[in-house]
This record gives structure tokens, sequence and C-alpha cells, in this order.
């Protein structure tokens, strides 16, 4: 922890990326904040405000990355393979001479960039999708044409686009150093597995399969660039302008200092943004072959192969407990099939971390694929591992002949068992108790008496007959449950300043993003609250490298913990100068003085004055607060937690899954803003909800192409496919976290849902579902496996 | 060709091949209107053709001369919201909002056919605007509040 004792100003501490962590030295707040705690009287913070930029979305105003106008400003259209590997030969020479057509290139015209560690632009081709060359015209209609009049030649090779035909002998190159990466097969262990099967009574092993699902985010990937000399200014729509502009200035060779990003309104990115894309290489290159700004953003087609995508897995699962659920041992063997890049994300975390166990091992074999690059997506690892822990626990506790709940309540983790480190908050016990109580858990029927202390169960039901459902007839009811647990704490570095106007207003700059989460808003309450002023008369200024100060990246759901104390600390330090100058001007001194609503007042006096009169008697002197997010306490874990419930509706004749009711229970600290808040946890619903139901990139084998780049084949949830939902929070504060006392909250909520959903299907067919999403032809098939299952071993419990 | 754009008139040369879309974004910077699926399947190009509503990217924008179109800019009147927009930005129905345009087009079309909708009146017409940030309940809220402000505006007023 913050150490001034000894004079450091720099010390060493744990921060978070994307659910791993890293050590890096960060400077130390210039002074200390007393947390804001539990219950605090906050008039600001906890309040439903509304969206800072509403205005500007509703009426059309707000520009996106996509929008960006420049005079002069050329189109880029990329072409992309056709087929996934082999070699392309391509002559732009009657392309060149096109009306419009101002400029095209293929990877030898221009310098070496790396994405994924492969050319930007290479004839060497593996996957489809993949950019091979470019054209720049005078406008969109004239580059798209252009690309069809390309002269391109493909000699097809042969080609792996799943994890096994990758990883078999005699196995197509996919990559120049090999199909897997250096990590791979990585193993992480814990205690003794063997022991821990040998002690248990039951263990059961199922093996689990998750889709390669598309980000789908409705502004594709896309930027503007414009140089003026040697600098370059690049609109882009990212989730971390200062890692883009890092990016850029690396790939151009220039100095960091000569690049500019800037990005204002963005239209989603959940995950998939996370530095310099594809077409903000290509938008600066372009632009500095032909003196012109350029705009190059993807079309739908290029978004959906090319942009990023969670990864498919197969999961291996044995599970060892005693006759009481106690779990002895967890077992995972996944193998994931990355595409031709991104990171070694596998599904192991969550095995590791969710449920209490002495004796664990996950084995995680990555391969890459001849398809598009992986990329963080939502709550990326821990997703598709609650899929598979979590349907396994549900195995295991149909085994066990417990209830479902009570098995994760048995198995409640109350430390880090990886670090042995405890969290610096978990209420997923309050998160079960409130969830299960809201949905009705211990009442419906077919609930099993409960096991846990505090005697819920079959009691709650306190001699009433349990809640029926619809069992045999074509619509079949039935109910599931699973758990999260994800990072979200957040850590240095992060920066804000705050600015007091002449006028009495305030502004904010910090150089984080508002992906649509509501960051924007949330640090303006921040900002109020510290300051004493008006909510109205505070604005934010976001995601400028040249403007604002330096922040991570809007991944990991970190943003509100890493960023927000900065703001408060800015805000805290902006404040105490207004009072000292208006101590001066009330002829007191500042600690009789008290800052709120925008206006300064003596403590228990009548003289007053306010921020835009002291704005006024200032006049061009400026007060400037700096604040920093100071390091995360040592030996701690900071995680976030929650439960959901589902319910859903099962038509056996055709298949159709219906999701009824979701409730949903999260742990993530203090909440700023409880109604941003509640979008954050519908859309994490809705889009798990698209998971377990509905959403699969499907491609071609023995092509391998992708069938679905659209939005059309790829179906994401409509209005009419989403359930009931019952979303809330425990809304405690964790003053052990920062001194705002948040944790984050965008990818909580996707985590359990397509679990509890898999598991309430499971509930209704008395099936065992091991593959998502739960199209209807893949319930129809495991009707018909029912039916098989029953024929053959009459007289057993059904599985599921 | 002469286009009539939220009460204005616009004269637009060489664009006999272009979408309403393209020429909205591109030629007049009318750039609320978002270009997302480019084929008519997510509803983020919904601009009103008179009160028809319809994807501006898999329409000719020759073929809407002597229309009045409306676009998200042209909602608000003489700065105020409509009581739509009011709605959305009141229930929190948007978060990135790049499908807001499109949606409250949409919305704006089903009122002037429903003034009072039912609640699966809604989720049905609304069906065809999708939304990844997961807003519809929200937006579906935002609907039904308009609905009965715009219905008890009309009570009270003149």
């Amino acid at each position: 922890m913050a150490n001034k004792a000894n004079g450091r100003r720099f010390v060493s501490t744990r921060v978070e990326v994307e659910g791993r962590e890293e050590v890096r030295t960060v400077e130390l707040p210039a002074f200390e904040l007393e947390p804001w705690e539990a219950g605090a009287a906050l008039g600001i913070v906890g309040r439903c405000a509304l969206r800072a930029d509403g205005v500007d979305k509703v009426t059309g105003r707000a520009r996106y990355s996509a929008d960006i106008q420049r005079a002069g400003m050329l189109h880029a259209a990329v072409l992309r393979s056709a087929v996934a590997s082999g070699r392309a030969t391509v002559n732009l020479s009657r392309v060149r001479s096109l009306p419009g057509v101002r400029d095209a290139v293929t990877g030898s015209d221009i310098p070496t960039v790396e994405v994924n560690g492969l050319p930007l632009l290479d004839d060497a081709v593996r996957y489809a999708g993949q950019p091979i060359a470019v054209v720049c015209a005078d406008t969109r209609g004239a580059a798209e044409l252009a690309l069809r009049e390309i002269d391109v030649h493909y000699d097809s090779a042969p080609h792996a686009v799943t994890a096994a035909e990758s990883l078999a002998p005699g196995a197509p190159r996919v990559r120049p150093n090999g199909n897997a990466p250096e990590v791979s097969p990585r193993v992480i262990e814990r205690g003794d597995v063997d022991a821990g099967l040998a002690e248990a009574d039951v263990v059961i092993t199922r093996e689990y399969r998750v889709p390669a699902a598309l980000h789908t985010a409705l502004e594709p990937h896309g930027a503007v660039a414009e140089w003026t000399g040697d600098r370059l200014t690049v609109w882009e729509s990212t989730q971390g302008v200062f890692n883009t502009r890092a990016d850029l200035a690396a790939a151009l060779e220039i100095p960091i200092s000569h690049v500019r990003v800037i990005q204002d309104y963005m239209g989603g990115g959940f995950g998939a943004k996370n530095g310099a894309s594809t077409n903000a290489y290509i938008a600066a290159l372009m632009a500095r072959r032909t003196g012109r700004p350029v705009r190059c953003v993807n079309d739908r087609e290029g978004e959906q192969t090319d942009s990023g995508h969670r990864p498919t897995s197969v999961q291996r699962v044995t599970l060892g407990a005693r006759r009481d659920g106690t779990l002895t041992a967890i077992i995972l063997d996944a193998e994931v099939a990355l595409g031709i890049g991104g990171w070694e994300g596998g599904p192991g975390a969550i095995y590791q971390e969710l449920y209490r166990c002495d004796n664990v091992r996950t084995t995680e074999t990555f391969a890459y694929t001849n398809l598009g690059a992986m990329a963080s997506f939502r709550a990326p690892c821990n997703v598709e591992g609650a899929f598979g822990l979590e349907r396994a626990m549900d195995v295991l506790a149909r085994e066990l002949g417990m209830d479902p709940l009570d098995l994760r309540l048995v198995n409640y983790a109350t430390v880090n068992q990886g670090r042995n480190t405890p969290y610096s908050a978990k209420r997923l016990d309050e998160c079960y108790r409130v969830g299960a109580e809201r949905f009705g858990w211990w009442v419906r029927e077919g609930a099993t008496g409960s096991s846990n202390a505090d005697g819920r169960g079959r009691a709650a039901l306190d001699g009433a007959p349990p809640v029926p459902r619809a069992r045999d007839g074509r619509f079949r009811c039935g109910y599931g449950m699973a758990s999260q647990i994800w990072g979200g704490g957040g850590g240095p570095p992060a920066y804000a300043m705050v600015r007091l106007e002449p006028d009495g207003s305030a502004e904010v700059l910090t150089g984080t993003q508002d992906l649509g989460t509501g960051s924007r808003t949330v640090f303006a309450q921040i900002a109020a609250e510290a300051l004493g002023a008006r909510l109205e008369d505070v604005r934010v200024v976001i995601g400028d490298t040249e403007r604002t100060p330096y922040t991570g990246n809007s991944w990991g759901s970190i943003t509100v913990a890493s960023v927000g104390p900065a703001v408060r600390m800015a805000a805290e330090d902006a404040r105490s100068q207004l009072l000292e100058a208006a101590a001066g001007i009330l002829d007191t001194t500042p600690d009789r003085l008290v800052a709120s609503d925008g206006v300064v007042r003596v403590r228990r006096g009548t003289r007053s004055l306010t921020f835009a009169e002291m704005g006024e008697q200032l006049g061009d002197v400026m007060i400037i607060g700096h604040g920093s997010r100071g390091p995360n306490p040592d030996d701690t874990t900071l995680s976030t937690f929650g439960a959901q419930f589902a319910e859903v509706e099962v038509d056996v004749e055709t298949g159709v899954v219906r999701v009824l009711k979701i409730v949903a229970v999260h742990d993530s600290g203090r909440i700023i803003n409880p109604a941003l808040a509640e979008s954050q946890l519908h859309g994490g619903i809705i889009q798990g909800t698209g998971y377990a139901l509905f959403e699969e990139r499907v491609v071609d084998h023995a092509l391998g192409i992708p069938l679905n780049p659209n939005m059309h084949d790829y179906k994401i949830p409509t209005m009419s496919d989403i359930p009931e939902i019952d979303a809330s929070f425990i809304d405690v504060a964790d003053t052990v976290a920062n001194h705002i006392g948040s944790r984050g909250v965008a990818e909580p909520p996707i985590i359990p849902t397509a679990p509890a959903i898999a598991n309430a299907v499971s509930d209704a067919l008395g099936v065992e579902v091991d593959e998502i999403p739960m199209t209807p032809w893949r319930v129809m098939s495991y009707k018909e496996r029912e039916s098989r299952e029953q024929t053959a071993e009459s007289g057993e419990l059904p599985r599921g | 060709m002469r286009l009539e754009i939220n009460g204005e008139r616009f004269e637009v040369r060489d664009a006999d091949y272009l979408t309403l879309l393209d020429v909205l974004r591109d030629r007049l910077e009318l750039t609320g209107t978002k270009l997302v699926c480019d084929r008519g399947e997510c509803g983020a190009c919904t601009v009103l053709l008179g009160d028809e509503p319809a994807y501006s990217c898999l329409t000719l924008a020759a073929a809407c001369e002597g229309v009045s179109i409306t676009t998200i800019e042209g909602v608000a009147r003489d700065g105020e919201l409509h009581p739509l927009q009011q709605a959305f930005v009141e229930n929190d129905a948007l978060q990135c909002g790049y499908c807001t345009p499109g949606q409250i087009m949409a919305a704006l079309a089903l009122l002037e056919r429903s003034p009072s909708p039912s609640e699966s009146e809604v989720v049905h017409w609304m069906s065809g605007n999708l939304c990844r940030c997961g807003t519809y309940p929200k937006i579906v809220r935002a609907v039904l509040a308009a609905a009965r402000a715009m219905n008890s505006e009309g009570d009270g007023g003149e």
C-alpha cells in the first residue's frame, strides 16, 4: 500500500490487465484521501443521473470516428482474401487508372507493419478475410467498385480451421513459427488431483463445447488519419487512445509525441478495439502516401471476419466430490482455437478460482487456425470457462442428489486460492441469498432440501406446495443458476485534471474512453461530488492523447476503479485550492469553509460565494486540480462476483428455447449510478442470452470460409428474444479496494447467463446440454438423445 | 436531383447511383443516420419517407425526389427535444448510441400509426432494430413513456 513514511515516490504494484495481472512501477499520489465509507452521505454519487451525452446521442449530434469528415479526405477500401490459405497474385495496374482512384497498394508497396505478428498486407494468405491490397478513392463507392476490378489470382493450399486439425500430425503450417504459441500447453496445478480423485465419493467427467462468438459492435473498426508535416492525427474507434498512439508510433517509426489519437464517441467495443486496428495503420500509411486525409472503416463483412472473436474451445472436465458435496478435485483439459493470432485466452482461470478446492489442475492447449484472429470479448476466458464449469457443477449436484445452489454454497471460496490472498470484499453469498429469494429458487418445483446453515431450502416453503411447472406438454419449463467471478479492481497508472472555468463551471480532463458504458457520466458525478459543484456544471473531456492525461485502456471492467479515484483526487485538489482562495476573499480560514452544490459557505455562518462569483473574483487566475490513481493494497485480490437465475421454456416440438426470466444479483462494490449500472447488467445478460441461444460463427470446413459474416445469418438477440430481467446489486462500498469503493460492472453480467440458461434447459428436458448455442436443431438432437437414453437405460435417473 | 430533408431543400449532383444513406452521410454531412450492416439487416440507417420508415442503405436517393425525408437531425424542433427523444434520455434507453437514431426513427413511425401501442406491439415493431449493447428493456420503456407523454400533451393542449 502507499507508504509515504519512508519517502518513496515510486512503488511496485499489481496492475490488472483483462483479468491477468502484471507488476508495474507507479508513482504514489501527492496526498492520501480518506475513503468514501459505505453509507457515507454522498449527494451526487449513487444518484441515477441522466447520461451526460444522452442528448447528443438522441439528436444525432454525437460524432463517432466513422462520422469524421476532413477536407479532401479519401476513402480506403480493403481487398480481403477469398481463400483460407495459399498465395494471392495481385495486379493493380488496371485499378490505378480507374476514375476516382488515387492510390492502390499491396504489401510490397508499403513499409513493413505487423498485426498479430504478421504483415499488415500479405500475399501469403493465412485466412479468408485477410487484407491483401488497399485502394484509395475519392468516395467510398468508387473505392469499393475498384476492389471488384482488381486482378487477383489465388493458389490455394490446405488449411486447418479447428484446433484438432491444426494440432494433428502433418497439419498444414498455419503460422511461420508453428501452429501453437510457446506457452501451449499451459498447465496450472495446485495440490494433487490424483489424491483428490482418490478421496472422492463421486467423480464425473464431461466434455463441453463453446462456439466462436463475434463482437458485432454496431460501429465497426475504423479510423481517419491526417498528417500535418511529420505529425499524425488519428480519429479511431478504440478502447484505448494511448495504446493506439503507442502502436501507431512504433509501427510507423515516428516519435510517440508526434501521434495524436482522438476518440470522442464510440459505438461499442466489447474488447475488440484494444489497440491500433488494421484500419488505423492503413489510414495512416495511405494518408502519408497520398498527402490527403484518409478514412478506412470496415464494411460489415470485414468486421465480422477480421476484427476478433471469442475463441471456440472444447473443455473436458472432471470433478470429484465427497458425499456432502465438498469438491476434492477439479481437472480441466481444454483445447482452444485462436484463429491466426491474438493472445492465449483459455477457459482455465475460473476453474482455478470460483470454488474452494485444494486439488486443481487446468491444462490449456492452444492452436492457431486459418481464421481471423481472436480478440478479448467481454469477460474473455471466464465466459467460456463458466459454461463448462457451471454445467459440470450441475451434473455433479444431480449425481449427489443436492440442490445446485447448495453445492455452490458448500464449496464457497473465501480467499483467492492461487495466491492465498483474501478478497478486498466478497459478497457472493449475499448475491445467492437475494437472487434465490427474488427468483423463488427455493420454492420451485424440484427444489431439494438445503444443507446450508441458514436453513433455507424446503423450509422456505413453510408448508406451502411448490410452485408447479409445465413439464409434460409441448412446452417444458426449467430452472437453472450459475455464478460469476471476474476482476475489475483496476489500478494505476491513471491521471485526471479538474480545471475551474471563470464562469464557475468545471472541466474534467482524463484520457479515458466511453464505449457506451457511461464512464463520462460517472466521472462527472464523482468530480461534482468531490468538488462540491453542481452536476450540470461539470463537463468531462475524454479520449484525446494531446489534451487529456494518461489513463489505460477501457478493458477488464477497470475504468471506474482505475480512473474514478484519480478524478476524485483531482476534484478534491481543485476544491482545496478553491477554498484557500475563497478564504482570502471571505477573510476566514479554509478549514471553516465548505463547498457544496456550487457554493462555498462559511460553516455555521451566513456568508457564501457561488462558484461563478469565485470565478469572477479570480479572473484569469486558474485553479487546476491534479489527481492520480494510487497503488492497490498489497496481498489482496480485487474481484467482482455475482449470481444469475434463469427460467426457460422449451418447445419440444420445434426445439425453440425461450428464456422467460433472468434474476441477476451482482457485487461490484459501490454503484456510482444505479440506472447506468443496471443498463450494463441488461447488456451483459442480453449478450449472454445470444451466446446461449443463437450466436455462432459458422465455418465451411472444406473451404475454410466463414459462412455468416453479416447481421442476418449471425444472429444477435432482437427485442423479441429477451427475457424479463430483474437485475440488481449488493451495493456496498469496498473501501479496501480503493477510496471511492467501486469495482467494475461491465463484464461480470455476461459470465453466468449462458450456463444458467443451459442449466435451466437441462432441467427442463432432463438431458445434459453440453454445447452452445442451443439452436433448435441442437435442442432437437438432445431430445433424440433423451429418448435413446430412456430406452437404453430405463430405470436410471435422467442425467442433467 | 432535388431532395427535401428535414424541411430543407437540397440540390445533389452526380448522385444517381448513390443510396440515400450515402447522400445523407457523405454528401450532406448528416451523419446522425448510421451505416452499420449496409444491407437492411439492422435498422440503424432508418429514416422516414413521409410517415414510412425506410432503410436508407437500401433506398436509392433518386427514388426520394418529391418525398419529404426526415432524419434524426430533423426530429427535435427549435432546439426542443421531441418527447420520444426526451423519453430515451430519461429512461437511459441508449448506451453507445450507435443504434439510437434508427431506434428513434422506427419508434416515431410506430407512434404515428399507433399512438397508444401495447408493449407487445412495441416489441414486435422494433424487433428489426438491433442494439448490441442490450438496451432493449429500456427502449421499450422509453417508447411507452413517450406515447403516454404525447397523448397527455394532446389531451391538455390546443
